[in-house]
């Protein structure tokens, strides 16, 4: 093809439009994922000299606990978003799952059935009625055309409002005998913490290194580009939602682990939705779809760990925490606005 | 081309029908592609130009009609199946993933992966991929510096070249360009039409559709004229000049 070996001088040759954050400061600086780790650092080491007793070991087996309830829905919100979606009902899915699954485990747990056996049975139960929650927003979205804000909402809506009626809005199937694996571990990391890090990263690794994770950031990018590169774009979305539907399951049943009992209150609902998608636009996502990245998302959700805890140690009332972490996403979304100006991202449309 | 009109035509439409609820896109369109042959398809806005591209390459089904590639009946279930037949189609503006490298552009839906247990655990062999696209887009004549930047970081016309670049190296039968010289300079322009020169010299058959007719009437052997959805002409280029091909088009002088 020697006619067209002009072709790269006149098209590829021709000056691109040069990012003005090229200079390795400012592209260091304004990288997300290092801001977030400087202040992660910051906040850790502000809380720790307001109240020493922050720095103790029990603490900080505290906030890796409350690390693993966040990361699994932010982790699903993190595929989600990147796929250019949003899903509303990680919360009450949660919820659901909770109550469900404790209702089931109680008796089996009074009967001194094998603890392990149990767990994992309710685990299984929560991811599979996560799952049809996902496939129920899935359907909705890819099949009724709703737009994943909306149909989300239903299946939040519908879950919150089921959480509540199953569990008449007590604590349902208290047995401390559940509690098992998130009392016993490797010095302060409980088996239920390792058994989440290690789901973490496993889903890390196949955001960013499998043909799933490629397709999942393809479509987010250009869903028509996607389709034409002959990737089932449907498909692919229902099995994201319907992941997204298995990881706030087995939050659920993370946290019926943790307390002994399942709660359907609204308040842990909203607010597990808020902070995992939180999460995700504080670690650098775009609202957009197509980008965004696991480490990103991981960081986030330390950072909203340390500061929901940190404030509680220097006599925050809680009530002041939203208020707080709306303050955090306004941050981050005003860091990405200054990225996005000095060309450092690669999202222009 | 009189010469091949003998042989097997390497694409050909028989009677397609497509409509959009109660609009009509394409009309029962007929007509035969060769090897070696650069068809124009002209026509206005809402004459079913992208209808019949996305037919051609499997995003749209049509409601009836046959596709043949190779004088075989085909059904596409996707854009997957028009691919793998050797069709390649390079979309008005949006063929690209803005947000994924160049690499992974190129070898969007046709991913490498790692060899042994990873690979079939789905994990991407992404160097391959970067350095396969390299090669990929230097042997149809483009060269870029790296191709690990995102396709975002691109200027308008290094778009352009992916995007052509990766329809010209994976196409082995037909590749279809829909305005590929759109936003782009006169310099630029003229290069794509050589690279459009080249590919029939490979033995390609390429469907070119522009509403620069100039550019048309320069490259094409033949013209195939789409009105409301149906073929209104089809011949070769010798028999139009500008005017002729705008009465065709708007049906004007009729």
């Amino acid at each position: 093809m020697s006619t067209s070996s002009e072709l790269a001088g006149a098209l590829a040759g021709q000056p691109a439009r040069k990012p003005a954050g090229r200079s390795p400061f400012r592209r260091v600086v304004t990288n997300q994922q290092f801001v977030l780790f400087v202040v992660l650092v910051g906040l850790i080491v502000f809380f720790g000299v307001r109240n020493s007793l922050f720095f103790r070991v029990g603490e900080f087996s505290n906030l890796l606990t409350d690390f693993s309830g966040l990361i699994l829905i932010a982790i699903a919100e993190t595929y989600v978003i990147t796929a250019g979606g949003i899903d509303l009902a990680v919360g009450s899915t949660a919820a659901v799952t909770g109550v469900v699954a404790a209702g089931w485990i109680q008796p089996l747990v009074s009967h001194h059935v094998n603890a392990a056996l149990v767990l994992l049975l309710g685990a299984v139960i929560s991811a599979v009625i996560g799952a049809a929650a996902g496939a129920f927003s899935a359907l909705m979205i890819t099949v009724f055309r709703l737009v994943p804000f909306v149909a989300t909402l239903v299946t939040y809506s519908a879950g919150a409002g089921l959480a509540l009626v199953i569990s008449h809005g007590a604590p349902v199937g208290y047995n401390p005998g559940a509690i098992y694996w998130s009392a016993t571990g490797v010095s302060i990391v409980t088996w239920l913490v390792a058994i989440v890090l290690v789901l973490s990263i496993g889903l890390g690794l196949i955001l960013h290194l499998t043909i799933y994770g490629r397709y999942n950031f393809a479509i987010g990018s250009n869903e028509f580009a996607a389709r034409a590169a002959g990737i089932s774009v449907r498909r692919h979305l229902v099995s994201v939602y319907v992941l997204s539907g298995v990881l706030a399951g087995l939050t659920g049943m993370f946290f019926y682990i943790r307390s002994g009992s399942g709660a359907a209150t609204t308040g842990v609902t909203n607010s597990a939705n808020l902070l995992a998608i939180a999460a995700v636009v504080i670690g650098g996502a775009s609202l957009y779809g197509g980008v965004g990245r696991w480490s990103g998302t991981m960081l986030g959700a330390a950072v909203l760990t340390v500061v929901s805890d940190g404030l509680i140690f220097i006599n925050v009332p809680p009530t002041w925490i939203q208020v707080v972490v709306g303050a955090l996403i306004a941050l981050a979304a005003l860091l990405q606005t200054f990225r996005r100006r000095g060309g450092a991202t690669g999202r222009t449309t | 081309m009189t010469t091949v009109e003998a042989q097997q035509p390497v694409l050909e439409l028989r009677n397609i029908n497509l409509s959009y609820g109660s609009v009509v896109a394409l009309d029962d369109v007929s007509f035969k592609a060769y090897a070696g042959e650069v068809i124009g398809l002209v026509g206005d806005n809402g004459a079913g130009k992208s209808s019949l591209i996305k037919t051609i390459s499997g995003v749209n089904a049509p409601d009836g009609g046959e596709i043949l590639v190779d004088g075989v009946v085909r059904h596409w279930r996707s854009p997957h199946d028009s691919m793998a037949a050797g069709i390649e189609t390079l979309y008005q503006d949006s063929g690209l993933a803005p947000d994924l490298t160049i690499g992974s552009n190129v070898f969007l839906g046709r991913e490498t992966r790692r060899r042994g247990v990873l690979g079939r655990l789905g994990f991407l062999d992404q160097r391959a991929m970067e350095r396969g696209a390299l090669e990929q887009l230097r042997r149809v004549g483009i060269t870029i510096p790296e191709t690990n930047r995102t396709v975002a970081e691109l200027s308008g016309g290094q778009r352009q070249a992916v995007a052509i670049g990766r329809a010209i190296a994976w196409a082995r039968h037909v590749i279809i360009l829909d305005e590929p010289t759109n936003h782009l300079g006169a310099r630029q322009s003229g290069e794509v039409l050589k690279v459009i020169t080249s590919a029939r010299g490979q033995g390609l058959c390429v469907l070119f559709i522009s509403h620069t007719l100039p550019h048309v009437l320069e490259v094409c052997d033949r013209i195939i004229v789409l009105r409301l959805g149906r073929v209104v002409r089809d011949a070769p280029t010798t028999e139009f000049t500008v005017e002729s091909l705008l009465g065709a088009i708007t049906g004007l002088n009729e």
